[in-house]
């Protein structure tokens, strides 16, 4: 990604890390609703704001940006950190 | 192609696969529409993504996402590739390719941004510049199944000649009366444009969207600022957040 | 495992100058500066910055910006590396040597073998001194002789250009000095531990 204007538009969400979290997971979490641990708000996995695309994954808050989750996809494994998510609901609402 | 079935997907692990370039449809003068074969495509959702990754022969690899803009009825994947300046990929996708070439890819991805007819509607389905493509699968997908859930689609262009898919919109929305699909084109219109010429505002979306009562199925796609003002907008209008689902594209026009 | 197709008539962008003597293995050269961060870029203004040098529970030196402005001044022009595979050669930087922070707050070498950056924004990275001393690394507050910018992560971050640049960490406020060491942001989820380019320490067991 290159210098752009408005920073804001570099931030994509949960739906572009959906592969790597995939390779983790194998099937998909996007509609997981996962629990921030900072400040308690509930969202989609794929609706949480995504930083550092191109490094792994950096999943955030909306509401506070706190770090729910991060993920990595090294030359040799695959990383998952979790500890700012409280909970994580799969299956229909 | 398949069958729809809007529970959850298997679990199944991504694996990377060859598409072959079967059709390439120039869309507007810098969006083209690539049509490809995948050998042993499982079936999608609308709204849902691939991961495609180039190889040069150096051994120098670029990955990038982009929606698939096909229903699932259609034998041919359709990826919609906006030409970025001092892109990547895009260039490549967009100028150099031809029919007969081949890349790897990997998908369907995504449950969360998806939407299909056994979800029901009103559908309410908003895009600027190229985050048209996921809604357009649904929007086709729709189409083929000839379902007529009451939709309306609003799209925000920089100019008519960026409104990628104009024509078949316009198809659409005048055989079905159940669906209304309003350009807004907030840089250029024409003379004689009648249409919104701004970006989307809150009075935009009332007059668009239907209101939280009916409680319709809300999708936005295209860049993060747009995107998150027009969730932000949605939700003073008193739509509920988790009834509005979002796609964020990163910096592209619109 | 098998080769992944060639994609026929794809080639990198950043591949037009390849002086091959000043790449490290797997890097291509760029022309951009691309912007990558793990959050949003910090609103810092200088009036409310600080950076720190801090041991254990003791603080060895403070100082604001008009007070880090009157230290010493360095310029250096380097390459950086980018562990996404972006290199972008002869960057001009300015800003003050971690010799000359030293020398301020009255050490002539470092009081312990290894240092926690913390950023603005909760970021931190693990670099030994060892690797700072000797030139090797200072707070930049300049590049290209202009302000660098937030996206860049102005007003100040750690440069240590012979490290992947994940290690020049943005929005630096303070050097925690420790006995034994432990691992920052990207390191504690599967990144290397030390990140030569060189050696293309990319990943933890490369």
């Amino acid at each position: 990604m290159t210098e752009t204007e408005n920073g804001s538009d570099l931030v994509l969400d949960g739906n572009a890390a959906a592969g790597l979290l995939q390779e983790i997971f194998v099937s998909d979490i996007t509609s997981a609703r996962i629990q921030c641990g900072a400040c308690g708000s509930i969202a989609a996995v794929g609706s949480l704001r995504l930083y550092a695309a191109q490094m792994g994954a950096v999943l955030r808050c909306v509401h506070c940006d706190g770090v729910v989750m991060r993920a990595v996809h090294t030359s040799h494994d695959r990383w998952l950190e979790m500890t700012g998510a409280r909970s994580l609901r799969f299956g229909r609402l | 192609m398949t069958a729809i079935d809007s529970t959850a997907s298997p679990a199944r692990r991504l694996e990377w696969q060859q598409a072959e370039v079967r059709e390439i449809v120039t869309e507007t003068f810098r969006v083209k529409s690539l049509l490809l074969r995948v050998a042993s495509w499982p079936g999608h959702f609308p709204g849902q993504h691939v991961d495609i990754r180039l190889t040069a022969e150096d051994g120098y690899q670029a990955q990038r996402s982009y929606s698939i803009a096909s229903p699932p009825e259609d034998e041919l994947l359709a990826l919609t590739v906006e030409r970025v300046e001092n892109g990547e990929v895009s260039p490549y996708l967009v100028g150099e390719l031809r029919i007969g070439d081949r890349f790897e890819l990997r998908g369907p991805i995504g449950g969360y941004f998806v939407w299909t007819v056994p979800t029901g509607g009103p559908l309410c389905l908003i895009a600027g510049g190229s985050g048209m493509a996921p809604l357009m699968a649904m929007l086709r997908h729709r189409d083929r199944q000839k379902a007529h859930i009451p939709g309306s689609v609003l799209y925000s262009s920089r100019s008519l000649e960026d409104v990628i898919y104009r024509n078949e919109l316009d198809a659409m929305a005048q055989c079905d009366s159940n669906l209304r699909v309003i350009y807004t084109l907030t840089r250029k219109q024409p003379e004689e444009w009648l249409g919104p010429r701004r970006r989307i505002d809150k009075a935009l979306l009332a007059e668009v969207c239907y209101p939280p009562d009916k409680n319709p199925k809300i999708f936005v796609c295209g860049p993060t600022s747009l995107v998150e003002e027009v969730a932000r907008m949605l939700v003073e209008l008193g739509h509920e957040p988790q009834t509005i689902k979002t796609e964020r594209f990163g910096p592209t026009g619109a | 495992m098998s080769e992944p197709p060639i994609s026929r008539g794809f080639r990198s962008r950043r591949q037009e100058q390849t002086p091959k003597n000043r790449l490290p293995p797997g890097q291509y050269v760029t022309t951009d500066f691309p912007v990558l961060s793990a959050g949003p870029t910090p609103q810092i203004t200088v009036e409310n910055w600080t950076f720190t040098l801090q041991l254990g529970g003791a603080i060895l030196g403070t100082w604001n910006w008009a007070e880090f402005e009157t230290l010493p001044q360095t310029t250096i022009k380097t390459d950086i590396h980018c562990v996404t595979k972006w290199s972008k050669l002869d960057t001009a930087w300015q800003g003050v040597t971690f010799d000359d922070l030293l020398k301020a707050v009255g050490l002539s070498e470092p009081p312990a073998p290894y240092i926690m950056a913390h950023c603005d924004g909760g970021y931190t990275t693990n670099v030994p001194p060892a690797d700072l001393v000797g030139g090797q690394g200072m707070i930049a507050t300049r590049y290209e002789g202009l302000p660098i910018l937030p996206m860049h992560g102005g007003p100040a971050r750690l440069l240590v250009p012979h490290l992947y640049f994940w290690k020049s960490a943005k929005w630096v406020r303070r050097l925690r000095f420790m006995e034994k060491d432990e691992r920052g942001f990207w390191e504690s989820l599967g990144y290397h531990n030390y990140g030569d380019p060189w050696k293309e320490q990319r990943y933890d067991g490369d």
